[in-house]
């Protein structure tokens, strides 16, 4: 096999051909519109900083950091590329998948272009369900069956594995050239029209060497990637790559073939060939690389990507982070164990006011120990842990005498917590400085780190969330995650099976408690104070309902879920009263007709309504969640996702579906 | 004299009810029954619908609290530990109406069974401790063992949720959810209800197994009088509540009680009606 480029590759055979133009148009031109907006700036920036604009950085660091950032994304697009051509199964067609790149990708780059990133998203909110339901209308209308999950899963013999690795190189070659022509060809535009200095014409041919090269090899790698994730050769499944899970004596094919159509979609999703690579798991893990190394270098690319504000908008990110965890720590208790708590912003408070108690002026007020101001900041870090356990205690402490309770009534005793404690703190003035609150409350402190700015606030959320996100996925597959979902399928039956019901509970109730309690120590050490207002029941439900809009269960949808609440409540509507403020907008003419009928409008005003709209719209048309667990999926659209037309009582013994849908209760 | 000690059973019994009651506000839905069950047996409990026999399997399992009575296992009393405490002194039981965690894996369910018999902390879990990933492969490995006493076919399908399968599979799951917290005696309360002749058969096959190749202790609730008849060592009766006869398969097939118990009840066929014998609700 040579490794040479092949003859073969630069003249591809039609049905290659035929994939790597559907492939690289479909990726091409969300590239080209992301790197015109600002890929190209970034590179210019380094290459040569005195033609970059005033907003951007300008120290070595931060150029750096921002190239890093666009390198890395032009190889995970390269790779993508190889990938995405070798893995196609090709039954889907071409039309239909650039549409959905067109919805999925291209409108909303144009969005948050044009809007920002948060509105830009928002709208795009608005316009994907729209598609949805207008692809399953046209679905319907034309008779559309989604071919069978396992019909082109194949094992694949050496031949084939090499024309994989061939295509795969191919696409990231062939993507390499394009991209390389069409950016070349924009630069000489430029370079003719006088706007471009010389060392960037240097770069753009360099440029035009180097991308098809590093396509091929990317392309190659892709290849790899994508072979791991077929089925493996031998018949006797031991000992397959990548596959690899102690099955006995049957192949995986056979295994395959024996689940039900919907367990088989799911596990067909992670193989190759694929219908969907734009959905399948492989591709999955290109995406989450690329969106984590853009969450890490954002700091950084705001400028480039947003201009000026930079500082405003990490503010409200760092925000935003700690809902995230309010919203992870909830799902372990509503959504793994199934308990539903309306008293969540309880623990909140306790983690809060427990910096906000320690790390102030009020620590030496309650105990008459004197504390080094300098040197105090520094309790932060062991505090973090602490105010998680002291909330992890009072879970423990206030849902013991509780967790007897069934269902309803248990909720309905969360309310009273959520109550009882915000009011709590607002009585024991003498400790907690009652309805003032606490002011002053130290920021952390770390060497050579300025706290008075936002950045450091959100790379320290982001850190907090990554632990967050890796306990609940550690626990969650563990002894006891199984547990806690055993009790939420069937209480009796997990009793039955050896689970301690109490107990597996109030450790629910404790691991929620003690992520909210770091959330809270954040929060208090970010706004510097703390005040009994700001816990309320309808912080609680606020939280009840990220959960339950992002997809109970669900790790990243309610990471999903609490950045869009966040986004509703905190901002859209705040930014729609900006920006309705501009007259001769459209929004201000709306403005000025609403509030003729309705003197005092604001959008911030009606910000419960369109809440609660959200909320009724969504638990009608998508109960599952934005993002649901493959679990709730099936949970709530089981009989659909099995061919089962809504008489599932009347199909015949021995058709398919008949046991399946008969429940002996 | 009990039958036990005509039969020559030496020691204590493996389960012992004595003169167990439950009250149900004014409704005495068990009164003053005996039971005993020797190790290795198989027991059947028959009796009409709402004679009370799941209340009794209930009562064992610390679902319901006796009203009055006794329940002891190996000589110690049973009363006032709860349903997981029982589960860890060595008593498994299986549903009536088949109560598995419907949207988790066979493999899952079988997991959640062994949760009595794995260590793992929160700790250990949370940061993959060599034991605990030990642990877990272990257990994976033994629940597919579990699932192999009924042939291969569940452990090809060891990854499909149990709500796609079909009755009779989803009854072996559960038994296999139940075998594995390693019980000594296991309560089957119906197994064959729902199957049809052949599958009846099957599940007749795999109760003697447990007893012969597993050593289990089996208590079971049946109402295929056929399928009583031939797999019972014992057959105890019970009929509102209390408990009519007790004997050998034999003895209370014969019983004027039993017989007229059975015929009493409108909906229900004589016992010489063969497999299909199962009463409309």
């Amino acid at each position: 096999m040579s490794t040479a480029i092949s003859s073969g590759m630069l003249h591809p055979a039609p049905d290659t051909r035929r994939l790597l133009i559907k492939w690289i148009v479909a990726l091409l031109v969300p590239v080209i519109v992301f790197t015109l907006w600002s890929g190209e700036s970034i590179i210019n920036a380094v290459i040569s900083p005195a033609t970059a604009s005033g907003d951007v950085p300008s120290d070595p660091i931060s150029l750096i950091e921002a190239a890093v950032f666009t390198a890395a994304f032009y190889v995970a697009v390269l790779l993508l590329a190889g990938y995405l051509v070798a893995a196609d199964s090709g039954r889907r067609g071409t039309i239909e998948l650039w549409l959905d790149v067109l919805i999925f990708a291209l409108v909303p780059l144009i969005f948050v272009i044009l809007f920002g990133l948060i509105i830009g998203l928002a709208l795009c909110a608005v316009v994907w369900p729209a598609y949805f339901y207008g692809r399953s209308l046209v679905r319907k209308a034309r008779h559309y069956e989604p071919p069978p999950p396992l019909e082109s899963l194949k094992v694949m013999n050496d031949e084939q594995r090499a024309a994989l690795m061939s295509r795969a190189s191919a696409g990231g070659l062939w993507f390499g050239i394009a991209f390389a022509a069409v950016s070349l060809i924009v630069d000489l535009v430029y370079f003719f029209t006088g706007t471009l200095p010389v060392i960037l014409l240097i770069w753009a041919i360099v440029r035009t060497l180097i991308l098809p090269v590093a396509g091929y090899f990317l392309g190659r790698l892709a290849g790899v990637i994508a072979l791991r994730r077929a089925l493996p050769q031998s018949e006797n499944g031991n000992g397959g790559n990548g596959v690899g899970r102690g099955r006995d004596r049957l192949s995986r094919r056979q295994q395959l073939e024996v689940l039900s159509t919907t367990r088989a979609r799911e596990e067909a999703q992670d193989l190759v060939p694929n219908d969907l690579p734009l959905r399948s798991s492989g591709a999955q893990r290109f995406y989450l690389i690329l969106l984590l190394a853009f969450v890490l270098f954002y700091p950084v690319l705001d400028p480039f990507l947003f201009g000026s504000g930079t500082d405003g908008r990490l503010d409200g990110f760092g925000n935003a982070g700690y809902y995230v965890i309010l919203a992870l720590g909830l799902n372990i208790v509503v959504g793994f164990a199934g308990l539903l708590d309306l008293g969540y912003v309880a623990f909140f408070a306790i983690g809060s006011y427990a910096w906000g108690m320690v790390g102030s002026t009020q620590f030496g007020l309650l105990t008459g120990i004197h504390v080094n101001p300098q040197l105090w900041p520094w309790f932060f870090w062991p505090m973090l842990l602490g105010a998680a356990l002291i909330a992890a205690f009072f879970g423990v402490l206030l849902g013991a005498p509780t967790l007897r309770l069934r269902g309803d009534y248990l909720a309905i005793v969360t309310l009273g917590f959520g109550e009882i404690v915000p009011v709590i703190f607002l009585e024991l003035d003498k400790y907690t400085n009652g309805i003032n609150g606490i002011v002053g409350v130290y920021s952390p402190a770390l060497p050579g780190v300025d706290w008075t700015s936002s950045t450091p606030y959100y790379y320290l959320i982001l850190a907090l969330i990554a632990f967050v996100i890796f306990a609940n996925i550690r626990l969650r597959d563990s002894r006891l995650g199984r547990a806690w979902i055993a009790i939420r399928e069937d209480e009796v039956a997990a009793a039955s099976s050896g689970v301690n019901l109490v107990n597996t509970k109030l450790f629910a109730f404790a691991a929620g408690a003690f992520f909210s309690g770091i959330a809270g120590a954040f929060h208090t050490a970010k706004l510097g104070s703390v005040s009994p207002d700001s816990f309320g029941f309808g912080d609680s439900v606020i939280y009840l309902a990220m959960v339950v809009i992002g997809g109970i269960g669900s790790i990243p949808g309610v990471i999903v879920g609490a950045l869009a609440v966040y986004a509703v409540n905190e901002f859209i509507l705040a930014q729609l009263d900006s920006l309705a403020a501009v007259p001769g907008s459209v929004l201000f003419t709306i403005h000025n007709g609403i509030t003729h009928v309705i003197p005092g409008f604001t959008f911030g005003n009606i910000r419960n309504l369109v809440f609660g709209i959200i909320l009724v719209v969504i638990m009608i048309f998508r109960p599952e969640g934005l993002i649901p667990s493959a679990r709730r999926r099936r949970e709530l659209h089981h009989a659909e996702e099995e061919g089962l037309g809504g008489d599932a009582l009347d199909v015949a013994p021995g058709a398919p579906g008949f046991e399946t849908e008969v429940r002996v209760e | 004299m009990s039958v036990e000690q005509v039969n020559g059973h030496a020691g204590i019994p493996m389960l012992d009810l004595s003169k167990v009651t439950k009250h149900f506000g004014g409704l005495a839905a068990v009164q003053d029954v005996d039971l005993q069950v020797w190790p290795q047996e198989i027991v059947s409990i028959i009796g009409p619908n709402g004679a009370g026999k799941t209340t009794v399997f209930n009562l064992i399992t610390a679902i319901y609290r006796p009203s009055a009575g006794d329940v002891r296992l190996g000589g110690h009393t049973l009363v006032g530990l709860s349903p997981d405490q029982i589960v860890r002194r060595g008593i498994a039981r299986t549903f009536q109406n088949i109560r598995l965690f419907n949207n988790m894996t066979v493999l899952e369910n079988v997991l959640v069974g062994q949760h009595t018999q794995l260590k793992a902390t929160v700790l250990g879990s949370l940061f993959h401790t060599p034991a605990v990933v030990r642990e877990e492969e272990e257990a994976r490995k033994r629940a597919i063992e579990l699932l192999s006493f009924f042939g291969s076919e569940l452990v090809t399908r060891q990854e499909e949720y149990v709500i796609n399968l079909s009755y009779a599979d989803k009854r072996r799951v559960e038994i296999a959810r139940a075998l594995a917290s390693n019980p000594k005696l296991l309560l089957l309360d119906e197994p064959t209800a729902g199957m049809n002749e052949a599958e009846t058969l099957e599940a007749v096959k795999y109760v003697r197994r447990l007893r012969d190749e597993l050593g289990l202790t089996i208590l079971l609730i049946e109402h295929k009088l056929a399928v009583t008849m031939g797999i019972s060592d014992r057959i105890s009766v019970l009929d509102y509540g209390r408990k009519i006869a007790e004997g050998l398969p034999e003895e209370v097939r014969r019983d004027e009680k039993v017989i007229a118990a059975y015929l009493g009840k409108a909906s229900t066929g004589g016992e010489k009606a063969p497999v299909d014998e199962k009463a409309e609700e």
